[in-house]
């Protein structure tokens, strides 16, 4: 129906191509997924741009309905990257997308100001958490440290968290929610940050070594927002760099099969495996690499598939990969987002990433035209 | 600004030209200016020049702000610009300013040689006229028409102030930039103390020969799907505001301007299908995608042999063909401009940094009402439109243009002389 599905043709050739690069699976998810649609324009009436975070709404509270497609912009009216502070909820059905909550530029409590990034749950009890990865200008020179903001389900700021351990809430978050209580886990990437002008040998801006997973152990008592009544850093010593074009680069994803965290590695292009993550009480440095490398392009967003494998969208080009963690095997790749404007077709143009709650569709946004897409069978 | 004795008139004018060819040594007839027929636009009629004219090849936009808090020298103004656009459209010098600091015999000596080219003045009233932060300046509140609403904020807006609205504003073609440029400055040194420059713009469009559609900056043909401005009927449907407006206005016609930057360096490094997929026609022939002709009829029930619509959803004719479906329509009347380079950072991925051109487009339409003509017809695009990767609107705003003037008479009087 859009522009993508017209361009179907050249999708299910670059598809085909990407399947072949890599040791094709019958269990492959996402061979089934093939029709692309749009769902919605993520731009609210204050005109933030960049959707960045994707997450499905569990549960009916507030204004919000189960199975909206909760999405924040990373960028303001301006479309200055790390300035934007809306929520919009998209309702997939109807295509209708509204305003969820919006934040002033400043808020005290979090330093740096509010630009809201991929790093968004909602919980069953109504809650919805997000992070945010301040700029004033747009750029990395002014980033601050940031904060994680919790939302009532009617969009009213409930309370915030700050302090030294969470500098840049950065990437989606892998949620354990047990109603009255909850595991989040969330990548912080803004330590020690350098000037996106300092580059190494490569040309490149320099690699800080400092970013961090932290495990969130919050308890929801009736009608008051979530306490943390634990945190332990899981993951530790990842890359992290600033960036002139994308701003950051730092872990982006995290998604939980079993006990084992998996971790989008986006600066050096790998997965990570973090053992034994719900309970592990130390960090387990950089963990295992699952894989690296081949279809992966800046690997961003994570999740995990209801037949355990790990889909991820690549910053670089606008493909979907599937992964089965098992043996680190790519599966797949699929050219969800082909946008000629960049080269290759879709580069920079994906971000978060969710799966519907029936699992026959794949949610994603699309950073070039604004909007909430789906792939499905 | 009271009504000065009109001191240049045309014999003095013609002869002032025919002496400097002498002293040139050219025969008289090479350097005096050719006012023939077909170079003339009249001036006066029933509607404003320079909104169903034939597109001229050159335009220059000026907007100002009023200075002044007395309506009655807003009218003296209006009183004087038309009577000097009157004059300037039949290659007469302007008005001249008698008295004051700024006191100047009206120079036209560039104009030596030069025919008026097809010159058209528009004059249009900004909201700011009707009322200015909640003030009724001129006490003309209450004649704000209904049609003549605020634009909304639209997505990806990246309006300068600078660049940006204007109490007055004045659109001038013609087939020649210089033509163009001199009556711009003649108009504003007769607003001098009651109104000020708020800001300028130029354009062009090239001449592609008679009845073609002219090309864009992107190298596609735009206005393809324009009304007939050569169908009286049609323009009163889509153009003049009639009798739903207040008298001052029928006759007239809201415009709105936008000053869209394309990225080009971006665009000329995409393909050709693409770019073809982006605006939905072919982009030699103009023609629908899936068909032959650029007047063929644009078909958005067609699909492929997978299913999928043969031009695409968001491009930019998917989006303009259902507005005109919808009933929204407007008479385009765009032309392009180049203002060198400065450093852009790219509004998408891989937003890109650097010099860049700042060219593109200065989108012009004219519409019987905002609220069914530009305003619905861009809340889509600026969401949808594929096209908006490429283009952003920095600049312009709308403006109510009055009904045309009688001879003797002046544009907006019916409003000014309340």
């Amino acid at each position: 129906m859009s522009f993508k599905a017209v361009l179907c043709n050249f999708a299910a050739v670059a598809a085909v191509t990407a399947l072949s690069a890599g040791p094709a699976s019958a269990e492959s998810m996402l061979q089934g997924f093939k029709r692309l649609s749009t769902v919605a324009s993520t731009i609210p009436n204050n005109g933030d741009l960049n959707p960045y975070a994707v997450f499905v709404a569990p549960a009916f509270s507030g204004v919000i309905q189960k199975g909206d497609v909760l999405v924040d912009n990373f960028n303001n009216g301006k479309n200055l990257q790390g300035t934007g502070a809306s929520i919009v909820l998209v309702n997939p059905e109807t295509r209708a997308m509204k305003l969820f909550a919006k934040l002033p530029q400043n808020l005290s409590q979090c330093p740096g100001g509010i630009g809201l990034s991929t790093a968004m749950a909602m919980l069953r009890s109504g809650w919805v958490i997000v992070g945010s990865t301040p700029s004033t200008d747009g750029t990395t020179a002014t980033k601050g440290q940031g904060c994680l903001l919790v939302f009532d389900s009617n969009g009213k700021l409930a309370t915030v968290w700050a302090d030294a351990e969470i500098n840049d809430p950065w990437g989606n978050m892998a949620v354990v929610d047990k109603g009255d209580s909850a595991t989040l886990f969330i990548s912080m990437s803004g330590f020690d940050v350098l000037s996106a002008d300092i580059k190494d040998k490569k040309g490149e801006s320099v690699t800080v070594r400092k970013a961090t997973v932290m495990r969130l152990q919050l308890k929801i008592a009736p009608g008051a927002p979530p306490k943390v009544v634990n945190r332990t850093v899981v993951a530790s010593g990842l890359a992290q760099r600033a960036d002139k074009d994308v701003f950051l680069i730092g872990p982006t994803g995290l998604a939980l099969i079993g006990s084992t965290l998996y971790v989008s590695d986006t600066a050096d292009n790998r997965i990570l495996a973090i053992p034994d993550a719900l309970k592990r009480t130390t960090s387990a440095g950089a963990g295992r690499t699952v894989t690296h490398d081949g279809m992966l392009k800046r690997p961003l967003a994570l999740v995990a598939t209801p037949n355990g494998h790990l889909l991820t969208t690549n910053g670089k080009n606008g493909q979907i990969v599937e992964i089965d963690p098992a043996d680190g095997k790519q599966l797949a790749a699929r050219w969800v987002d082909t946008d000629q404007a960049q080269q290759p077709p879709g580069n920079g143009d994906l971000f978060g990433l969710a799966l519907s709650p029936k699992g026959d569709a794949i949610y994603y946004v699309e950073d070039d035209t604004n909007m909430l897409a789906k792939v499905s069978k | 600004m009271s009504e000065r004795p009109d001191r240049a008139t045309r014999r003095g004018f013609l002869s002032a030209f025919a002496g400097a060819a002498a002293l040139a040594g050219l025969p008289p007839s090479s350097a005096a200016a050719q006012t023939t027929k077909a170079s003339v636009e009249p001036f006066y009629g029933a509607h404003q020049a320079g909104i169903v004219t034939p597109v001229q090849t050159h335009a220059y936009f000026a907007a100002f702000d009023l200075t002044t808090a007395k309506r009655g020298e807003v009218a003296a103004l209006l009183r004087d610009w038309s009577q000097s656009a009157a004059r300037l459209t039949i290659g007469e010098p302007a008005l001249g300013v008698g008295e004051g600091d700024y006191a100047a015999a009206p120079d036209a000596t560039e104009m030596s040689g030069l025919d008026p080219a097809r010159l058209t003045i528009t004059f249009g009233f900004g909201t700011g006229l009707f009322e200015q932060d909640g003030r009724d300046r001129f006490g003309l509140k209450s004649l704000r028409p209904e049609a003549f609403v605020e634009l909304p904020k639209f997505p990806g807006d990246q309006l300068a102030p600078a660049r940006t609205g204007g109490d007055l504003l004045v659109q001038i073609c013609a087939d020649n930039p210089q033509v163009a440029f001199h009556a711009g400055r003649a108009l504003a040194q007769r607003a001098y103390g009651v109104a000020a420059l708020r800001w300028v713009q130029s354009g062009f469009v090239s001449n592609y020969g008679p009845g073609k559609t002219p090309r864009n900056l992107m190298g596609f043909k735009d206005g393809t799907a324009n009304p007939r401005a050569d169908s009286p009927q049609a323009m009163n449907e889509v153009v003049w505001a009639g009798a739903e407006a207040p008298v001052w206005m029928r006759g007239g016609s809201y415009v709105v301007v936008r000053r869209a930057r394309m990225a080009l360096e971006h665009w000329e490094r995409t393909k050709v299908a693409f770019q073809e997929q982006t605006f939905g026609r072919d982009k030699l022939s103009g023609a629908p995608l899936g068909r032959k002709g650029e007047f063929d009829a644009v078909d958005l029930a067609a699909v492929d042999k997978d299913g999928n619509p043969i031009i695409p959803e968001n491009s930019h004719v998917g989006l303009g063909r259902r507005a005109t479906e919808a009933g929204h329509r407007i008479l385009r009347r765009a032309f392009s401009y180049d203002d060198g380079a400065n450093m852009i950072a790219e509004r998408w991925p891989p937003w890109r940094q650097g010099m860049e051109f700042d060219a593109g487009l200065v989108f012009v339409c004219f519409q019987r009402d905002l609220r069914t003509g530009f305003i619905p017809i861009f809340e889509k695009m600026s969401r949808f439109d594929m096209l908006n990767q490429f283009v952003t609107n920095t600049g312009g705003g709308h403006w109510a243009c009055p009904g045309g003037a009688r001879e003797g008479d002046y544009i907006g009087r019916a409003l000014l002389e309340t």
